[in-house]
């Protein structure tokens, strides 16, 4: 294809400027920076911060407590508002059930607004694969989309991509150079995805909350894709992980007020949607069929599991993305999974209920707690990594060098004056993340997310000598980890027995 | 595909449904170590914390602080004394900026306006007031869409829409400029005012559409940078009326 020859071409010309690690670890930074910003003044200006997020976290415990009536609920009064329910153990059953609703409606091309769930399925592949077009249709998205790459970032997928990047991938599009000007090249996505929602024969959406009492969907967003997804095709297929319910509309007030603010800053996304059912029969408008497919996916592995069942109280709003050093440095891609950040880090393994699998980027948190400052929902994710890596061990699967971490972390942890020291926490951080010098996978700044392969500019830079750096903003921004989560993490590993630790940690500390 | 008729397709994933829903509450209640819950749970924590509950500013400050957010999400916001007010402001914002198609919902409340008759500029159309047209497509090339708000809330500068036969979600959402009519009446404090009323009223009585709009449609996916009206409107007027009966 010319065009993607024409795409190559001037890509690589470019790449010296645009493509390069620092300019993503800029990107990243600065944007991470700036939605951490928004959040804690939008928290601070809410008030009593640390109320709400109690309670956010109590509706999420009693929901997950609850899941089979509360879900078996949602299923019961969605369909009573005219929905076609599913269920799906598996992302294949998921992706099966749709291809078979795309099929059955003879559909030619689908509509998307953000869903990290269809990425978890890898849908738009499936759907490419019985020639079905898929089209992205959140801004960040389509950017991406065109490019052939996954998001890095869960509210800001294109975090990586630089507006030169962007319009050239525009261009390619339009058949005619767009210049670089943001307003031009949205512009350009307003005008071609209309287009799209007018033609497309079904629209897909992922789901922020499911009301129980009423069988209702919530969307948040801000730029009206999902509204359109939602209002325009005349089939609407809804993909929502199990455990996206809350019971009633009343708590739907405390997760307005948590998931805003914690993502962006914001008192509420530009659009929030509570949809119920397809269209009335006298609506001019809104989908006459409506799916909605309830996916587990290895999620239902967490329910009874002390250790790991508040991973389902996640409400995604990237919070702890944006507070973490580790994250703020490497860049979504870095995590080689659909969720990257310190929840992407426990939840990975987690839904693929494969420990061994754990890749060692899980390892490069700093198990500073700033991820769980940041929770608006308080998941301790700190204390969820340091039980992986128990288990990994436990499974024999870690081999010396970390239970080596885990003794220089226990070392760190028993000293309370050697713990209060930054430049030590540093440094068991560094044994924690290092193996043999580097990380050695995915680490390399653009691989996997760099679908170009023309970078041989790239210096190769192990995460050794980026550790100085991280720690400093370890110190720097996320001050001395909080006592009580200090306090936390040591009885737990006080409590661990590795069993093929070779002696993993010394008794005496 | 087969000669099966959406009916039978559609039965036949209902059964499958119903079956699969039973192993998935099953084993949920197995991994949880009970038996099935199949009454509700009392809920403790429903809703906002109690102190939140009583909160509530009085009406100007309401207004007041409405402006306040709806202005910094980019937003336009105008107070207007009466009905004849609002009927010239968009008349005249109308003719400012050329628009040639107006669409409004089919409501008493927007045709008392009388736009059909003193906006000779425009087509002035009403949401679905004929069969056979294809209103989405209308909605689409509109350069005004005009809705009442069924409420708003000052905390959080939102509008709030209910769809209906004779009310698109597509008017609030597919023209260029959306104006809202808010009667200052309509005004609460807080998001818990409006959507409790959801719960009191159950299941049935939910439209399939409610949209809380705080702002034009936004996004900072381009390198952070700001850019309005992506897919959604980029120019809301939120017109506060003082009294809007006659
Ligand atoms: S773990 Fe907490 S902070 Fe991270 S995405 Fe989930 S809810 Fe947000």
């Amino acid at each position: 294809m010319s065009s993607s020859e024409l795409k190559a071409k001037t890509v690589k010309e470019r790449a010296g400027q645009a493509l390069n690690n620092d300019f993503l670890r800029n990107a990243v930074k600065f944007t991470t920076e700036r939605l951490r910003l928004g959040k804690k003044l939008a928290s601070e200006e809410h008030g009593n911060w640390d109320v709400w997020r109690e309670r956010g976290r109590q509706i999420r415990l009693h929901t997950i407590a609850h899941l089979d009536y509360y879900l078996n609920e949602f299923a019961e009064q969605a369909r009573a508002n005219g929905a076609h329910v599913h269920f799906a153990e598996t992302a294949e059953e998921a992706v099966a059930i749709s291809l078979q609703i795309t099929e059955h409606k003879s559909a030619k091309s689908v509509v998307k607004s953000k869903s990290m769930v269809s990425e978890e399925l890898h849908l738009n592949k499936a759907l490419d694969s019985i020639g079905v077009e898929a089209v992205e249709t959140d801004l960040g998205e389509y950017i991406i989309q065109l490019a052939d790459e996954t998001p890095s970032h869960i509210i800001i997928p294109a975090i990586h991509k630089n507006r030169y990047q962007i319009a050239e991938l525009l261009s390619a599009e339009a058949g005619e150079t767009l210049p670089p000007d943001t307003t031009i090249l949205a512009g350009f996505v307003r005008m071609k995805l209309r287009e799209k929602f007018l033609e497309a024969d079904i629209g897909m959406t992922g789901c922020n909350f499911a009301i129980a009492e009423t069988g209702s969907m919530v969307l948040f967003e801000n730029e009206g894709n999902a509204r359109m997804v939602t209002t325009v095709p005349k089939t609407q297929i809804t993909l929502m992980g199990m455990e996206r319910i809350i019971p009633s509309w009343a708590d739907l007030e405390v997760m307005a007020t948590l998931l805003p603010r914690s993502a962006t800053g914001q008192k509420l996304t530009v659009y929030m949607s509570g949809i119920s059912g397809p269209k009335r029969e006298a609506d001019a408008d809104g989908p006459d069929e409506m799916h909605i497919i309830i996916i587990d996916n290895g999620r239902s592995l967490q329910l009874g599991d002390p250790e790991f069942q508040e991973l389902l109280n996640c409400i995604r709003c990237g919070a702890c993305l944006n507070a973490c050093p580790v994250y703020r440095h490497i860049g979504g891609h870095a995590y080689g999974g659909t969720y990257s950040g310190p929840i992407g880090a426990v939840l990975t393994p987690a839904l693929n209920k494969n420990v061994a699998e754990w890749d060692d980027i899980a390892n490069a948190s700093s198990l500073c707690g700033a991820c769980y400052e940041a929770c608006p929902v308080k998941i301790p994710l700190h204390d969820m990594l340091v039980s992986l890596r128990r288990r990994k061990i436990e499974a024999g699967r870690g081999d010396k060098l970390e239970a080596m971490g885990m003794k220089g972390f226990a070392a760190v942890m028993g000293n309370a004056k050697r713990y209060r020291s930054a430049i030590k926490l540093g440094k068991w951080g560094q044994k924690l993340v290092v193996r043999g010098g580097e990380i050695r996978t995915r680490i390399g700044p653009l691989k996997g997310w760099n679908s170009y392969r023309v970078t041989p500019s790239l210096p190769k830079q192990s995460f050794r000598d980026r550790w100085p750096e991280v720690a400093q903003e370890i110190h720097s921004t996320s001050g001395p980890m909080n006592p009580e989560i200090a306090a936390r993490l040591k009885e737990r590993l006080l409590a661990a027995e590795f069993r093929k630790g070779e002696k993993a940690y010394d008794k005496r500390n | 595909m087969t000669s099966e008729t959406d009916h039978n397709w559609l039965n036949r994933l209902e059964e499958q449904s119903r079956l699969k829903q039973e192993q998935f509450m099953d084993g949920i209640a197995a991994k949880l170590g009970r038996d099935r819950i199949r009454t509700a749970p009392e809920h403790p924590f429903r809703g906002a914390p109690d102190f939140w509950k009583e909160f509530e500013w009085p009406l100007e400050q309401r207004i007041t602080q409405f402006t306040a957010n709806f202005e910094a999400a980019g937003g336009h916001v105008v107070r207007l004394s009466n009905r004849e007010a609002v009927s010239q402001f968009i008349r005249d914002k109308a003719v400012e900026m050329s628009a040639a198609t107006i669409l409004r919902q089919q409501e008493e409340a927007l045709s008392c306006l009388r736009l059909e008759e003193s906006l000779l500029e425009a087509q002035v159309l009403s949401w679905n007031d004929e069969a056979d047209t294809d209103w989405r497509a209308v909605a689409a090339r509109a350069d005004f869409g005009i809705v009442m708000a069924d409420y708003a809330t000052a905390y959080t500068g939102s509008i709030v829409v209910k769809s209906a036969p004779n009310k698109g979600r597509s008017v609030s959402l597919l023209p260029t400029v959306l104006v809202a009519v808010i009667p200052v009446d309509r005004m609460v404090t807080r998001l818990g005012e409006i959507l409790v009323q959801f719960d009191q009223a159950g299941r049935e009585q939910l439209p399939a559409g409610i949209h809380f709009i705080s702002g034009p449609s936004r996004s900072a996916d381009i390198e952070n940078d700001l850019t309005i009206g992506v897919h959604g409107p980029g120019i809301v007027y939120a017109l506060l009326v003082d009294s809007y009966e006659n």
